[in-house]
């Protein structure tokens, strides 16, 4: 496969123990690019912005003081590879760890380069993807979507890494973050691969009809998550953030079968910005909606 | 009267409650054999003591009728495109027979659906549902929503159709911006088959399947790409609530569709109003958000 074959340039970041999301800048597709240059204003033509945001979403950016720039979009359609498991044994699978972080980057850095190409400061309403076709069993469509804002007051918005920030909180929950004098820095995710060990005979015998603790699944399951989530937790030191908020730990065993379990942590890092801002008191209403 | 007397009194349509449901149910129009979408009965029944029709909910008809709009009647408009046979099979690339399909199946059923609601007297079209079907042989796209009107208005020109909802036309109006019309793109990329080599070389490994990436690729920006150019041909200046349906048609399939369609806007006078929202807690009592099944990893 020659690189000119591949729709964007490979990238090779992303090892399992997480940290750095940068990597080498993408190189965006030629219909990408040509794509962007429409929606951004120039002599003679007049610009244009694209969002998937709701109605609600669109103004409360525009309240926060951004205004959209572009529909952004990241794809890649990957193969996983294959890794065996010991039956008795848990574990982490790394190769397919770094599979599921390899091909969720890939997206992401797409995305990303979108948004820098549109020159903006941040990508809200992000949404990270994983679709199964019947190409093949270990097949999956990776894909993360969403707007690409600039601040409307000239300041930027761009992270430590110089990177758009990208958030997975809603319009809503971007500008009540604003409002409370936080700003966003990225998307963190943290994730893990792991292998459940089968009990033995012994212990299914022992356990039977006992009120008792399976510790070995106990201690998997935990040492997975905990896994995921200290993956996510580096990404965002890097980021220099002062905290994650609407973290969300998903656990799927995709097409691995029973003992196998991806848990994946995912969350915006922000920090405080300077000054002080002082959160209006809310109102508590009761909708009479049903 | 409160402002809700007058909405309920609007509600009832320019001279009461009519009789005409109860008499002859639908409308003349409506009668089967008559051309679709060219129903002049409806039309000439329209402000003559005829009811309003909408699948408006009441909250919605109410905040119409706050910013001085009132619904007038459901309005549909349906196109099939043929495709031609075979374009599926033999070729690789994107097949423009069924991206042309679609753009002149949109048309024609927004052109359909605008001709409904001029008849009606109507200016505007909210709450439009867009569904297209992509089979083997052809392309239908049907549009159906609410004409909606100023109150008392008499003959006006055709302004806009739009799928956001009668509330998100209200909050985007306060707002200074107006909806234009659907700005609509499709593509459909058939991926080239894989050789037996690069098929073995992938098996048991971590690798990125750049043909059929390409090929989602190629669809989605050329889908995007036509979306925005019809936005631009209406002046617009954004397009909201863009929703796409993207990969493979059908199971199995080699062939990528990309679709996206959303609602044109612009900004009326050039200056974007703050809407001020202010910050509420609900009383409401939460919907329990564990699910016992998530750890299982059912989803």
């Amino acid at each position: 496969m020659s690189p000119d074959e591949q729709p964007v340039a490979a990238d090779d970041a992303g090892a399992p123990d997480g940290g750095d999301t940068g990597g080498p800048p993408v190189a965006l597709p030629p219909d990408a690019s040509r794509r962007l240059a429409e929606l951004e204003d120039r002599p003679g033509h007049k610009g244009m912005f694209t969002s998937d945001l709701s109605v609600n979403e669109f103004l409360l950016v525009k309240e926060a003081g951004f205004h959209p720039l572009g529909f952004v979009m990241g794809s890649s359609i990957y193969h996983l590879g294959i890794q065996t498991r010991r039956w008795s044994q848990s574990q982490e699978l790394a190769k397919l760890t770094e599979a599921m972080y390899n091909a969720r980057e890939l997206a992401m850095n797409r995305m990303d380069a979108e948004a820098m190409e549109l020159g903006a400061d941040g990508v809200v309403g992000v949404r990270l993807d994983v679709n199964y076709y019947e190409w093949g069993s270990d097949t999956a469509e990776f894909i993360a979507l969403g707007t690409a804002v600039k601040a409307e007051d000239g300041r930027s918005y761009r992270n430590n890494q110089g990177k758009p920030f990208s958030s997975d909180l809603s319009g809503q929950d971007f500008w009540t973050l604003m409002q409370t004098g936080h700003v966003p820095l990225g998307l963190v995710m943290g994730t893990c691969v792991y292998h459940i060990a089968h009990r033995g005979l012994g212990q299914t015998l022992r356990t039977a009809g006992q009120n008792t603790e399976l510790p070995n699944f106990t201690q998997a399951l935990y040492e997975a998550r905990e896994l995921a989530m200290t993956r996510m937790q580096d990404e965002a030191n890097a980021l220099d953030a002062t905290g994650i908020v609407g973290v969300r730990l998903e656990e799927k065993s995709h097409m691995w079968g029973d003992h196998t379990i991806e848990f994946l942590s995912l969350g915006t890092a922000v920090a405080k910005t300077d000054g002080e801002h002082t959160i209006p008191v809310p109102h508590a209403i009761i909708s009479l909606d049903g | 009267m409160t402002e809700l007397q007058e909405a309920m009194k609007a509600l009832a349509g320019p001279e009461g409650p009519s009789d005409d449901r109860a008499g002859g149910g639908r409308a003349p129009g409506r009668a089967p054999g008559r051309a679709p979408g060219r129903s002049p009965g409806r039309s000439e029944s329209q402000g003559t003591g005829r009811g309003v029709t909408s699948d408006l909910t009441i909250d919605e008809t109410l905040l119409l009728h706050s910013i001085g709009w009132e619904p007038v009647d459901m309005v549909f408009g349906v196109a099939w495109w043929s495709i031609p046979w075979g374009v599926w099979q033999w070729q690789t690339g994107e097949v423009t027979e069924a991206s042309t399909a679609f753009a002149g199946a949109m048309a024609e059923a927004a052109d359909e659906l605008r001709a409904e609601c001029a008849q009606a007297g109507g200016s505007g079209v909210v709450g439009v549902t867009v569904d297209i079907r992509v089979t083997a042989h052809h392309m239908d796209v049907s549009l159906s929503g609410t004409a909606v009107r100023r109150v008392g208005a008499a003959k006006v020109g055709f302004e806009f159709i739009s799928d956001l909802s009668a509330r998100d036309f209200v909050l985007l109006t306060q707002a200074g911006w107006w909806p234009l019309g659907l700005a609509a793109g499709a593509s459909f990329v058939i991926a080239p088959r894989r050789s037996a080599r690069e098929w073995a070389g992938q098996q048991g490994q971590n690798v990125e399947l750049p043909n059929l990436t390409q090929a989602l690729y190629q669809a989605r920006e050329g889908a995007m790409a036509r979306m925005q150019e019809s936005g631009q041909a209406m002046q617009a200046e954004g397009v909201v609530r863009v929703k796409m349906r993207e990969g493979p048609l059908g199971r199995g399939s080699r062939v990528m569709q990309f679709v996206s369609v959303g609602t044109a806007v612009h900004l009326r006078d050039g200056r974007h109003r703050l809407v001020n929202p202010a910050m509420v807690v609900t009383l409401d009592d939460p919907a329990p958000e564990f699910a016992a099944e998530s750890l299982r990893g059912g989803g």
